[in-house]
């Protein structure tokens, strides 16, 4: 910090140097009287398109749809009776959303999970130097770029019973075929696998900016301390990852907390209604039981779910940095 | 002057993005002379090709009306939902057993139209309110039974008009599965198959006070329970195919046709679909046997029908389309693309592979004609609860019964509370 200041003090001229050489100069040019309250009024009226998109596709659907929870609107016809908090004390008594909600947390945790040790892993062997690295930093995050719907649909055809490329596989062993999806904790796994799998590429990625902006002088100065391998892991590397791990987690998990392409297109939410999550069984509720009132009340409660992990976790990460610094 | 010209960019794409935002949309009627005619066929079906071809002549004939034929996704009855509630309604939609129910407030009614005489009287009770008004034009009289492979059943020595009971049913089925022939084949994957075991089978379930009850608003879970226990017991002796979650309605199709599985329940379009795969398919259908041991039945009732919205801005223009769909060589020719019963009494039905099943189940009259279950007596919007159940059991067997009911008598309550 000092070094940094002193250096600018040294370059940087003085306020009257500066003055008479911008005289001289012409540069900047004289403000015209008014000018500031123009620049700033153009600079306003360049957010309106951004703030107008936000309205309309964000912030109207959320405040439209706390609204639409309190009434048993059917989604398509003019009348929205209001029912007050109906849908939500019926909410907290309905089977199906607590299995649903279950499912959501194993989809959140379960691949916000993988995808960290994944990930880290990944970028740790892909921050050396080596042959192919950068081949092989691309491959995997590739999927990332690919829609969840053809991933999930390249994955229903690996896993169908007729036809599909793992049961080809059995039975090219001299096994007999698996219905993979029917059985619902099989579902939920094969989901969360393929979820983890598409994004663990974000991961790798946040965490190979982390490692790299870790300098090399802590490991050469640590070594030189005589401390191994692990040490120098647990000590150096983990606790200044601690940016890109809070960056990592909470990325993860909001897309886990909303997995919804990938449910429809492998098991439609089945069998029965064991592998929805609750994006799932909103659209359910809203457009085939006709129930938009209901599935409004569903979104709210998945909106505060989120945001309390979200900020939750933030919060702890963040003392955490705190501490350590 | 190059913060002026910023400004109006800044502003003209503001305005530009609002107006798209508000923006319904081309309706297709905005100009008064191109109607949007949105069907819920796929692109491939026959029926849908059948339209394209009476189109043709209409917009031929008729060269001030222009039509805008559209084929639909996959989720057709959420699209169609999405656009009543934005206001942005198609000009003439198809109604899929639903016209009075759910869509009669939308629709114009057409009881007064030249078409209207030969209504078909078996229609009357789905499509018909209590003041004799329809919403939509019947391009069938949906007849629907178990759909079955006459070449299977032929062959493991089984009579089909034998199958009067469940019993002879599940007897059949154990003779066909020591064949090496899937029993019964239903699809997991498709929105659909699964509910239609329980629509089918419930008619036969109930007494007539029982459901009386149901449309009072009171579901009696232990005979709801005695239809998925039938299900059930499917499901242990091994009846279901084994891709059942993984098969598409499509794979339904093809087994039918290719002789790999006895029997389905679908509609009897699905015959024209498995014929794709083996145009020398024999095949043909058989009342549903009851519960309760009373006379078999078949169930009907509206299916592909077309109405006319109310606020369509060519009203004139669309009731000629429909009128010219009405007339019985295009009405004929709309009924046998669906494999069904002309929704026209004056219109002579063609129902290529199907006709002797028709001779032989309906045209007697010895088979009552009963609606389907969902449409009458569950309210509105239990359909997917209807498939999902069913699904769990289809999968789960014997111990998914219970949660699989009390699901139902769960959102039975709700969603009749909802409707009233």
């Amino acid at each position: 910090m000092t070094q940094a200041t002193a250096s600018s003090s040294t370059v940087r001229p003085s306020p009257v140097i500066r003055e008479a050489s911008s005289l001289a100069q012409g540069w900047p040019p004289r403000r015209r009287k008014g000018f500031g309250a123009r620049r700033s009024g153009l600079i306003n009226l360049l957010y309106l398109p951004a703030i107008l998109l936000f309205a309309v596709f964000t912030v109207y659907p959320l405040i439209s749809g706390v609204g639409y929870s309190f009434t048993n609107w059917d989604g398509y016809s003019p009348e929205k009776p209001f029912v007050g908090l109906e849908n939500y004390l019926r909410l907290f008594q309905d089977d199906t959303f607590r299995q649903v909600l279950g499912n959501t947390f194993i989809y959140g945790i379960g691949s916000m999970v993988i995808q960290q040790v994944l990930g880290l892993a990944l970028a740790l062997a892909l921050d050396r130097p080596m042959r192919g690295r950068g081949v092989a930093r691309a491959i995997i995050y590739l999927p990332v770029l690919v829609s969840p719907v053809i991933m999930g649909t390249m994955y229903y055809l690996l896993f169908q019973f007729n036809n599909g490329a793992f049961n080809d596989i059995v039975v090219a062993f001299g096994g007999e075929r698996v219905a993979w999806l029917s059985q619902p904790s099989a579902a939920v796994a094969i989901i969360v696998a393929v979820n983890s799998l598409q994004f663990v590429g974000i991961s790798m990625i946040i965490y190979l900016a982390g490692l790299q902006s870790i300098p090399q002088t802590y490991y050469e100065a640590a070594m030189l301390d005589g401390a191994g391998a692990w040490q120098r892991f647990t000590g150096i590397t983990v606790p200044l990852l601690q940016p890109a791990f809070a960056t990592s987690v909470v990325l993860n998990l909001i897309g886990g907390l909303k997995l919804f392409d990938v449910i429809k297109v492998l098991t439609n939410g089945g069998p029965g209604y064991s592998t929805n999550s609750v994006s799932t069984l909103i659209g359910i509720t809203y457009f085939e039981n006709q129930s938009a009132g209901y599935a409004s009340a569903m979104g709210v409660v998945l909106f505060v779910i989120i945001a309390i992990f979200t900020l939750a976790l933030n919060a702890l990460l963040n003392r955490r940095r705190l501490e350590q610094q | 002057m190059k913060s002026r010209s910023l400004i109006t960019v800044a502003g003209a794409t503001a305005l530009l993005l609002a107006l798209a935002g508000c923006s319904g949309g081309d309706s297709g009627s905005s100009d008064g002379a191109k109607l949007e005619v949105q069907t819920g066929q796929a692109v491939d079906s026959t029926i849908l090709a059948e339209l394209k071809t009476i189109t043709k002549k209409f917009e031929a004939s008729h060269p001030d009306v222009d039509i805008d034929l559209r084929g639909s996704t996959a989720n057709y009855e959420s699209d169609i939902k999405v656009r009543l509630a934005s206001g942005n309604v198609p000009d003439i939609w198809w109604t899929h057993g639903w016209s009075l129910q759910r869509y009669g407030k939308f629709l114009t009614p057409l009881q007064d139209e030249a078409w209207a005489k030969d209504f078909n009287p078996a229609l009357d009770s789905a499509m018909k309110n209590d003041k004799g008004q329809f919403f939509a034009f019947p391009v069938d009289t949906d007849v629907a039974g178990i759909l079955y492979n006459k070449t299977v059943l032929s062959d493991a020595g089984i009579d089909p008009a034998s199958l009067t009971t469940w019993d002879a049913f599940d007897a059949a089925a154990r003779r066909l599965k020591s064949a090496g022939i899937t029993p019964i084949m239903s699809s997991g994957k498709a929105a659909g198959p699964a509910g239609n075991l329980a629509d089918w089978i419930s008619p036969g379930a109930y007494s007539k006070s029982q459901l009386a009850d149901l449309t009072d608003g009171k579901f009696e879970e232990s005979t709801y329970s005695k239809v998925l226990d039938l299900v059930a017991s499917w499901k242990k002796d091994g009846f279901f195919n084994e891709d059942y979650v993984s098969a598409t309605g499509e794979d339904m199709a093809k087994a039918l046709g290719t002789g790999k599985a006895a029997f389905i329940f679908q509609q009897n379009n699905t015959a024209n679909q498995a014929l794709t795969y083996n145009p020398e398919a024999e095949l043909g259908y058989i009342p549903v046997p009851s519960l309760t041991g009373e006379t078999p039945y078949l169930i009907g009732g509206e299916m592909n029908a077309f109405g006319i919205s109310k606020t369509t801005k060519d009203m004139k223009g669309a009731k000629e389309f429909i009128a010219f769909l009405a007339e019985p060589e295009n009405a004929a020719a709309l009924a046998k693309s669906a494999g069904s019963i002309p929704g026209l009494t004056n219109v002579k039905p063609d129902l290529g592979v199907l006709q002797s099943s028709y001779d032989a189940v309906v045209e007697p009259g010895k088979f009552p004609l009963v609606p389907y279950f969902d449409r009458v007596y569950l309210p509105n919007g239990m359909w997917n609860t209807m498939v999902t159940t069913t699904d769990s059991v289809v999968t789960g067997g014997s111990p998914s019964v219970k949660p699989a009911v009390s699901t139902m008598a769960k959102d039975f309550d709700r969603l009749f509370g909802q409707n009233k």
